[in-house]
């Protein structure tokens, strides 16, 4: 069994391998690459091809074998992502890649007591600081000792391996559970209003100027979409090792549709050829595309791509914006 | 004192007279952002523009997009561009004239000292205020800054915040500009190359093995290069994220393109694209510090273009960015260059 | 153990032809797979083909489904997976997954006439249906192929189309006029309108460039063809073909998977991003 945690580098938080020895630390913010990292990686490799002369083609499966993965400190937001991307990766095809590495995950989720940034929204998106949603389960920090909610079969499981560090919930413990839960969420200082308004109201704003003045700072860099924890576009591509005889591998990787080249055709036509157009997509993608797959937004409220934008392009503002345009 | 009126009149006068086509400046930015690029087209927008020290974007950037913009354009309006340059933006603009990237004639630079201060690095603030966030920041009275936090004001002195680069910066007085905003004080640097010192005490071993580590993080959201003026090629030859084709490059042409790196981020790929890049940038790097403000995840990028920034001076007594009309470093050979790697 | 939608079976290139040559060539390789038959397929369905080392690239199937000894693929020259597989001759072993896509609702079509419109490579997809409505001709009404390339060294199924002619009514055309053409001489949309096509209790199944494809529907509709009689392949750029990697989306459809057969009526919901 391998243990995500918590650790703090000079940049921000990261969920790294490591010994969990204590307690969360209470300045503990969010993981700044969050644990989709873990689940759907940023390299997986689908196989190793070879072909010789004597043996023929020959491709090697290489589907992830690995322990369980218990991340720690996973934040209620995240825990969404996650069950948003299980949308995605199942459906008439399922990935087995994503399946191997989600089905050997075990999320330990951190209510949100303050809000881990000042950009977080996450209850203006049918989220909450305590959701449980895509969690096994959910700790709130008392501050002396941890409320924990077994969620799942995987996260009872968990608790009962274990079952001499638990006792049960006092009515004092339940009742101060119930506050911090409720403070948290009054603590939330961003909101993005009327939210459900935005997927038909973009509908109507395909064709609008909206997006090229929306996008005039936009350095088509990855960081909004590598960082967000829904996000899951991904490339594949063939690495060539060695040519006589041939031996490589097919290898998938994150991708994102910021980059120019992301829907060029061959020939030079590109149905998205400049950042409006790239803009627009990425949010109606979240706030439109997805709603109508799957009646969720593909956005959770965390903050990350607002905190991290190099030219501090910010999402609610935007959306507000569109929402209201033309009124 | 830079005057932010002053700014905003001669933006509007630009504006109004049809002298520039917009103009490139900075804003306030919401929570949690000090500042960010404004864009501004008309007039009466101009109450949009600041100058604070959290201007730390390098403008010059967005000199690229014009360009894009005219090339696909059928009859493009050809007016200048107007934007803010600091001392260390204004030696980008030097390079882009050097490599005739852009003219003199595309830009109307509205130049602002830095007098004895420079810009702030958000991080520093943060974590020098902690646990009150910090919302904005303004000019304090005597080398401070004063910032705006969740939980009140607070002053703090400017030397504690101010970015690394600027605590060891040269030019902090526009070299190139139209107008100058603010006074014209030389400021000592006495301790040039500063933050590399340090690393550059670490044996080569050592050095290899801390850029493997810091590499390992590298997510190539290529951010480091989406905001650097000088990475201006239409293809990078280290992945490249926009493929020049048209409808007559012939399939030979295509299936020719050598990939030099592979999309995935594994520790050599990381290490083989930000080392081309490095040396892609030696002799026109100017240290605006950007690269590593937007990383993500905390690459000490200023390391490797510092030290190229030293050997360019060192061995060529090259300084970058001072002068338009100089050539550039790597495409003039001088009779009196150093030769004794030559066997 | 679960099929992996990711790793493609080995099929084996038991025939090349080349279709056309020059600056833009087009060859048409027929494939079988090694561990079995072919998968069957619907007209208009796709599959991802890979030549090991150089990547996938998703090709149309343009033989019949009614055909079952091998898939054939008629594929233009266009970039790195192209041309190296434009270098394989037969023997030589390719990746195949599929079969992709929602295929045309032929079905649907039967006691219709078909009106097939084709630009240049555009033939090929156009061909799957166009060789089943032959093999089941009894279900169908009237059919007609009216097909156009820039020259006539451009055209495709040269053979094929000298044969079809003495089953049904094909028309050519090419862009400029040549010596020894005696066809029409213009643009594709252009012959259509000089042919006119009737609407009534018809289908209309183009497929080509993107702009012939603008200008046949405008045609079309001029002829009198309402928006749910036209139907049309959609190209998008393509990576994982089953609808994950987000790449060819048009609003909340991916064309790999939900397309990329539409007709006009579906295609003009969707937002013009294509």
């Amino acid at each position: 069994m391998k243990v995500f945690f918590p650790k703090k580098e000079a940049f921000g938080w990261t969920l790294t391998e490591a010994a969990a020895d204590g307690a969360i630390p209470s300045d503990y913010s969010y993981a700044v690459v969050p644990p989709k990292k873990l689940i759907f990686p940023q390299e997986e490799i689908f196989f190793e091809f070879q072909q010789t002369a004597d043996e023929g083609l020959q491709l090697r499966e290489t589907l992830p074998e690995l322990p369980p993965q218990v991340i720690v400190g996973v934040r209620p937001c995240d825990g969404r992502a996650v069950a948003a991307l299980d949308q995605v990766f199942s459906g008439s095809f399922e990935d087995p890649y994503y399946w191997r590495r989600r089905r050997a995950t075990i999320l330990v989720g951190l209510a949100c007591n303050t809000p881990p940034s000042n950009n977080c929204f996450c209850s203006s998106l049918e989220g909450s600081p305590s959701s449980e949603e895509g969690l096994d389960v959910l700790l709130t920090d008392l501050g002396d000792r941890y409320y924990v909610r077994g969620l799942t079969e995987k996260g009872k499981e968990l608790i009962r391996a274990q079952s001499s560090l638990f006792s049960d919930p006092t009515e004092e413990e339940k009742k101060l559970r119930n506050k911090i839960s409720q403070e948290g969420a009054q603590k939330i200082k961003r909101h993005l209003e009327a939210a459900r308004e935005l997927p038909p109201k973009l509908k109507t704003m395909f064709d609008s100027p909206f997006w090229e003045e929306a996008a005039l700072s936009c350095i088509r860099c990855g960081i909004c979409t590598y960082l967000c924890p829904t996000c899951h576009c991904f490339d594949i591509n063939d690495e060539t090792r060695a040519l006589a005889p041939l031996k490589g591998r097919r290898v998938r990787t994150w991708d994102t549709c910021q980059f120019p080249d992301f829907t060029m055709h061959s020939s030079g036509h590109n149905p998205r050829p400049n950042k409006a157009a790239r803009l627009r997509q990425r949010l109606l993608h979240k706030f439109l595309y997805f709603v109508e797959l799957y009646d969720r937004f593909q956005c959770v409220g965390c903050g990350r791509c607002l905190d991290l934008c190099p030219v501090g392009i910010d999402i609610i503002e935007v959306l507000s914006k569109a929402r209201n345009h033309g009124a | 004192m830079v005057s932010e009126d002053k700014l905003r009149e001669e933006v509007k006068k630009l504006l109004q007279e049809g002298k520039i086509k917009y103009f490139i400046g900075y804003e306030n930015g919401g929570p949690g952002w000090l500042a960010r690029p404004a864009f501004i087209q008309q007039p009466e927008a101009v109450s949009r523009l600041i100058w604070s020290p959290g201007c730390v974007h390098n403008l010059t950037r967005f000199l690229q997009d014009e360009k894009r913009r005219r090339a696909r354009e059928k009859n493009p309006d050809l007016r200048p561009v107007g934007l803010i340059v600091k001392g260390c933006d204004s030696r980008a603009i030097n390079v882009l004239l050097q490599e005739k990237y852009i003219e003199r004639k595309d830009v109307y630079l509205i130049g602002v000292s830095c007098e004895l201060l420079g810009v702030v690095d958000e991080a520093k603030i943060t974590r020098r205020l902690y646990p009150a966030k910090p919302l904005q920041v303004r000019f304090g009275a005597k080398e401070t800054i004063l910032v705006l936090t969740d939980q009140g004001e607070r002053e703090i002195a400017a030397s504690e915040v101010l970015a690394d680069r600027c605590l060891e910066c040269p030019a902090n007085f526009p070299l190139v500009a139209d107008i100058v905003l603010g006074e014209k004080i030389n400021r000592p640097n006495p301790q040039p190359y500063q933050s590399i010192a340090s690393f550059e005490a670490k044996s080569l071993e050592e050095r290899w093995a801390f850029w493997q580590e810091q590499f390992s993080r590298c997510l190539r959201c290529y951010a480091c290069r989406s905001v650097c003026p000088m990475c201006y090629c239409d293809e990078c030859v280290a992945d490249s994220i926009v493929y020049a084709v048209s409808a007559d490059t012939t399939a030979e042409e295509k299936a020719q393109k050598v990939k030099w790196v592979e999309r995935n981020p594994e520790p050599q790929e990381n290490i083989f694209y930000h080392l081309v890049r490095a040396i892609h940038l030696a002799g026109r790097c100017v240290d605006c510090g950007e690269c590593e403000r937007v990383c993500p995840v905390g690459l000490p990028l200023r390391l490797l273009n510092k030290k190229l920034e030293k050997e360019a001076k060192a061995l060529f007594g090259y300084e970058v960015g001072l002068d338009a009309n100089s050539p550039p470093l790597i495409s003039c050979f001088r009779d009196n260059d150093p030769q004794d790697f030559i066997r | 153990m679960e099929h992996n939608v990711y790793l493609p079976r080995i099929g084996q290139i038991v025939e090349v032809k080349e279709e056309v040559k020059g600056a833009r060539p087009i060859k048409s390789f027929r494939v079988q797979l090694l561990d079995g038959p072919i998968f069957p397929f619907r007209c208009g369905q796709c599959a991802m083909l890979s030549v090991f080392g150089k990547g996938e690239s998703m090709i149309s199937i343009s033989s019949s489904p009614l055909q079952t000894d091998y898939l054939q693929f008629s594929v233009l020259k266009m970039g790195r997976v192209t041309s190296a597989l434009h270098e394989m001759e037969p023997g030589d072993l390719i990746g195949v997954r599929g079969p992709y896509g929602n295929g045309f609702p032929v079905e649907k079509w039967k006691g219709k006439n078909i009106v097939f419109i084709g630009g240049g490579i555009g033939l090929a997809p156009i061909w799957s249906v166009l060789q089943t409505t032959l093999l089941q001709r009894a279900d169908y009404g009237e059919l007609c192929l009216i097909y156009g390339a820039r020259t006539s060294h451009d055209l495709v199924f040269r053979q094929e189309l000298t044969d079809l002619k003495a089953q049904i009514p094909v028309h050519l055309s090419i862009d400029v006029a040549e010596p020894g053409w005696s066809e029409f001489v213009g643009f594709v949309p252009q012959n259509v309108l000089d042919k006119k096509p009737s609407a009534v209790n018809s289908i209309a199944v183009t497929c080509g460039p993107p702009i012939m494809i603008k200008f046949v529907i405008m045609a079309l509709k001029d002829l009198g063809f309402e928006d749910s009689q036209i139907y049309t392949t959609v190209e998008n750029k393509m990576k994982c073909g089953i609808g994950k990697c987000g790449r060819c989306n048009i609003g909340h459809h991916y064309v790999c998977k939900d397309g990329p057969v539409y007709s006009w009526a579906e295609l003009k919901q969707l937002p013009q991003e294509y």
